[in-house]
């Protein structure tokens, strides 16, 4: 029995410190209190997670997966408000959402990890149908920024279990060719540069499947797109082009630039970010409190930010290698490939390099459930960091 | 092992290089374009508070303010704030078409978190319900401004103007104006609009995301407003008062009264009129199309913006300019009237049988046949060169804006008009002011000083005190006007115009009735007083009234016998 790794809970707890001071700037002393509880709620639960025989998790997976996609069922029909996306439980509220991520993530691990080999084209459908189940119930909520979480932590953790990278982006080629497909050009390009790419590799099943399915998508994703809801559609319209209509909800997007852009070097000090104070800043401790970290304490501020991340997910990358079997490695990479494409998505947005889509920042952002997801997370990390090879 | 080194490998790379895009482009953002952000967040932050300056208050002769300010409640907007639902509600509480709102803030090109003022002069009640909603209306602001005001509405309207909200065709070549400003528009408010102005002052407000206002802003100096300069005027607020009083039986009617001596204007009235605080509201589409009916036109200023012909007021400077060429003297007679005279085969009328009549009598009685002859006998040059001199066919310069210019016949317009062959008939026409001559009261009023000035000059007709108060002088023989003004006196003592006599003085003056295609004749009389040393001259047409003795004459010697009587006591101390 060896200890857990102590620099993991001392990085991500640094860094939930660093969330709990900033939603004292922007949300105040009744918001820290609030999150301080749940951030020693969050803690207590880590620790006790992290003493969990390593053996718990395999058994465990299925029964955990099947209860939190209940959750996110029932959650659709005795949800409050709309979005449908909270369940009330006595005197608190949870996001069912973020615990489906880690239940997710232990099943598809068990699965991935009771094969021999990950290589083929058809080992792609039960994982698919694993992250569809949650990632479907999620976006009927509606919440779009929490279902398009499952899918890339499904690639990494494929890609992770032995599928070639290759494959991987051959599989979901009609991803790039569904993007492409509004501009005529684009596409066609894709589909040549492609085909190239794909004819090199001689693999007859390849080239029919660039040849089929990446038309049918290119044909399909236009009459998806008025499918969807308006404000989906104006959310991804305003990030291609944020100053059509400042008003709207790429107002959010210059707003947040502004913030952080205003921040220039050293930050507007602590407590001292105008677009944050009067408002201008949406959603100020929840999606875009990193836009208030970058106003406050300007470029020091989240050059900071982003590598305590970077180390915290170092270690856990290596934790990863380090771990004693394929579905503990599966697991943590899985709970990496999560925290890291959120933080990422989160930042990204706030920069305005990535269409708004409403991720909270691991750790950071206002929020019992997500803290509580995180340090489950991180609980689970931990009591497998006790079992190095 | 390798194969899991090299997956170990790429996720790591992949972690730094996302991440590495994250560093990047934020230090372009804060440090690249940090100083723009800046500069952006802070106009976010803080607005630009305009605080208005009031404009100048306009005066009467005696110091009393006919036009002023007094504070108004107003509702503004912030585009970027607010939403249909915000505006749909506020329609309906001042009672606009929402378009109309939208329009009004979509106009907006430059900042959507700049204020625009939706609803002016706002009531009490709808400030009360606004308030009472302000919590859900969002971006929307009430506050109070100074506007114009005009104490005697209707009075002043066509000599004061009126002001209202600049248009964007407007703004775009006025580079001092914002939006929302009130500029003058017709009267004494265009014409000294650069004086009465004023500038307003800048404050600078912190204010959130919803435009709540948090304060000053300590590191940005305000901007005091400047006022607007006063005007003072020569215009009087009892007579005209009285005037409008006098003309209150008529629809349509214009006065002027002036000081003869320097041209300072007493009343320039004109009805119908209109009530120029209306346009501080703003006109709905249905108060402007009443407003611009083209019958009654109650916009504008009859009193320099109608052409009338003058009727027989041509007369005594037809008589004029015969004495001071020597061709007639104050005994000359003519054909004899007999109620009207042949020429070739045309038949002109009179008004009356008058019989053989001297000059100072054809006056007197406003003998048509008398002055067809004398017109005849003098030709149409000599006619329209003295009615030139006595400035009709030009602007008088009156301080008004749009002012118009009247037209002389002279030959060569004759010629254009009516070809190398025109009639001697026309110049009979002319020799009773028919026909084609046309003039505002304004320039008859003026060329009626020619009479009764002292120097026997024109005046500069003018509004604002101390300005061109000095004598345009005519070489017309002295004998000749004394003769004249004995006839115009005789007018008014036993002759055509009776009904202007004011009981204590000595009235001079002419009638005139001109004939209107249209309808009833326009009653036209011109009068000054008292003989000897006129102090006030008064020109007065009532639109399609009839004869000018029996409609104008008397209005005109009510105001003179009201004027005397506010200045009792001060007579001669003008001069």
């Amino acid at each position: 029995m060896q200890r857990i790794d102590r620099g993991i809970l001392t990085l991500s707890i640094i860094i939930a410190s660093i969330g709990l001071v900033m939603i004292f700037s922007t949300g105040g002393l009744d918001y820290l209190l609030r999150q301080a509880v749940w951030l020693v709620i969050a803690i207590t639960i880590c620790l006790l997670m992290s003493k969990f025989s390593t053996r718990f998790w395999p058994t465990f997976s299925l029964p955990i997966y099947i209860i939190t996609c209940a959750f996110l069922v029932s959650v659709l029909f005795f949800a409050q408000s709309y979005p449908r996306r909270w369940i009330n439980i006595g005197p608190f509220s949870f996001q069912p959402s973020e615990f489906a991520k880690v239940g997710t993530i232990l099943y598809l691990a068990s699965f991935l990890s009771e094969k021999k080999k990950i290589e083929k084209f058809t080992d792609f459908f039960i994982p698919l149908l694993i992250i569809a189940i949650p990632s479907i119930l999620i976006y009927v909520e509606p919440d779009l920024g929490a279902a398009q979480i499952f899918f890339p932590i499904m690639c990494i953790m494929l890609y992770w279990a032995g599928m070639p990278l290759a494959k991987i982006i051959i599989f979901f080629s009609p991803i790039i060719s569904a993007i492409t497909s509004f501009a005529i050009f684009a596409w066609l390009g894709f589909m040549i540069v492609f085909g190239i790419f794909i004819y090199m590799r001689k693999k007859l099943a390849e080239i029919m499947y660039h040849l089929i399915v990446n038309p049918l998508t290119g044909l399909i994703t236009p009459i998806i797109w008025h499918s969807l809801k308006a404000y989906q559609q104006k959310r991804i319209i305003a990030f291609f082009s944020p100053w059509i209509d400042p008003k709207g909800i790429s107002w959010q997007s210059i707003q947040s630039k502004i913030a952080i852009g205003s921040g220039q070097i050293f930050g507007k000090g602590f407590l001292g970010g105008t677009q944050k104070k009067l408002e201008f800043l949406p959603e100020r401790h929840t999606d875009f409190i990193f836009s208030c970290i970058g106003e406050e304490f300007g470029f020091i501020g989240v050059f900071l930010i982003v590598v305590l991340y970077l180390l915290l997910f170092y270690r856990i990358l290596r934790i990863a290698r380090e771990a004693k079997n394929k579905y503990l490695s599966l697991v943590v990479i899985g709970i990496l490939s999560w925290l890291w494409y959120q933080t990422f998505i989160n930042m990204g947005m706030a920069i305005g390099i990535l269409p708004i889509t409403g991720v909270p920042l691991p750790f950071i952002s206002y929020g019992g459930s997500s803290l509580l997801a995180c340090f489950i997370g991180i609980g689970i990390i931990l009591s497998i960091s006790r079992s190095k090879y | 092992m390798d194969e899991d080194l090299k997956r170990y490998q790429f996720i790591r790379t992949l972690t730094i290089g996302i991440f590495l895009i994250i560093i990047i482009f934020s230090f372009k953002l804060q440090i690249f374009e940090g100083k723009k952000y800046y500069r952006l967040s802070e106009e976010n932050r803080i607005k630009k508070k305009y605080i208005t300056a009031p404009r100048g208050n306009i005066y009467d002769r005696h110091g009393k303010e006919i036009a002023n300010t007094r504070p108004a409640f107003y509702v503004s907007i912030i585009p970027a704030l607010t939403n249909e639902d915000c505006i749909k509600r506020i329609a309906q509480i001042l009672g606009f078409d929402p378009e109309f709102i939208k329009m009004k803030i979509m106009k907006i090109e430059k900042n959507p978190f700049v204020s625009v003022k939706i609803g002016r002069d706002i009531s009490f009640e709808q400030v009360s319900i606004i308030e009472e909603e302000i919590e859900e209306l969002s971006g929307v602001e009430v506050g109070v401004e100074p506007v114009r005001n005009y104490p005697y509405n209707d009075l002043f309207c066509h000599v004061l103007g009126y002001v209202s909200e600049i248009t964007d065709i407007e703004l775009k070549q006025l580079k001092s104006y914002k939006l929302g400003d009130y500029i003058g528009r017709s009267g004494l408010e265009q014409e000294y609009e650069k004086e009465l102005a004023g500038t307003d002052g800048i404050d600078y407000i912190e204010v959130d995301v919803k435009g709540r206002e948090l304060g000053k802003v300590s590191e940005y100096r305000p901007v005091p407003p400047i006022n607007g300069k006063d005007l003072y005027t020569s215009l009087d607020l009892e007579l005209t008062d009285s005037t409008a009083n006098f003309l209150k039986n008529y629809p349509r009617a214009a006065a002027v009264a002036l000081n003869p001596q320097n041209g300072e204007i007493y009343v320039l009235y004109s009805k119908p009129g209109f009530n120029p605080n209306r346009f501080v509201r703003g006109l709905t589409e249905k108060e402007w199309e009443e407003l611009n009916n083209p019958q009654d036109a109650p916009l504008y200023n009859r009193a320099t913006m109608s052409c009338y012909p003058i009727g027989s007021t041509i007369k005594p400077f037809l008589a004029l300019a015969g004495l001071d060429k020597g061709m007639i003297t104050i005994g000359t007679t003519f054909e004899p009237c007999t109620g009207g005279i042949k020429f070739g085969n045309r038949y002109f009328g009179c008004w009356k049988i008058h019989g053989r009549l001297h000059l100072i009598d054809a006056i007197a009685h406003s003998c048509d046949v008398y002055f067809y002859q004398l017109g005849r006998y003098l030709g149409i040059d000599i006619i329209s060169d003295i009615l030139y001199e006595v400035g009709f066919g030009k602007p008088t310069g009156i301080d008004l804006p749009q002012e118009k210019t009247g037209l002389v016949p002279d030959r060569k317009w004759m010629e254009k008009r009516y070809g190398k062959n025109w009639t001697e008939g026309h110049i009979f026409n002319l020799s009773i002011g028919q026909g084609d001559i046309l003039a505002t009261p304004l320039q008859l009023a003026r060329a009626y000083t020619i009479f009764a000035n002292k120097r026997n000059g024109l005046v500069y007709p003018h509004i604002k005190v101390g300005i061109k108060s000095d004598i345009l002088g005519i070489s017309r023989k002295k004998e000749a006007i004394e003769v004249v003004c004995e006839a115009l006196n005789n007018v008014v003592k036993r002759g055509t115009g009776m009904m202007a006599q004011v009981q204590g003085f000595e009235v001079c003056g002419k009638t005139g009735t001109a004939e209107n295609p249209h309808g009833e004749d326009h009653s036209l009389f011109v009068g000054f007083a008292p003989k000897d040393e006129p102090q006030i001259l008064v020109c007065v047409i009532v639109e399609n009234a009839g004869h000018g003795g029996s409609v104008a004459a008397p209005v005109v010697g009510r105001i003179i016998k009201t004027f005397m009587a506010l200045n009792k006591g001060m007579t001669g101390a003008e001069n």
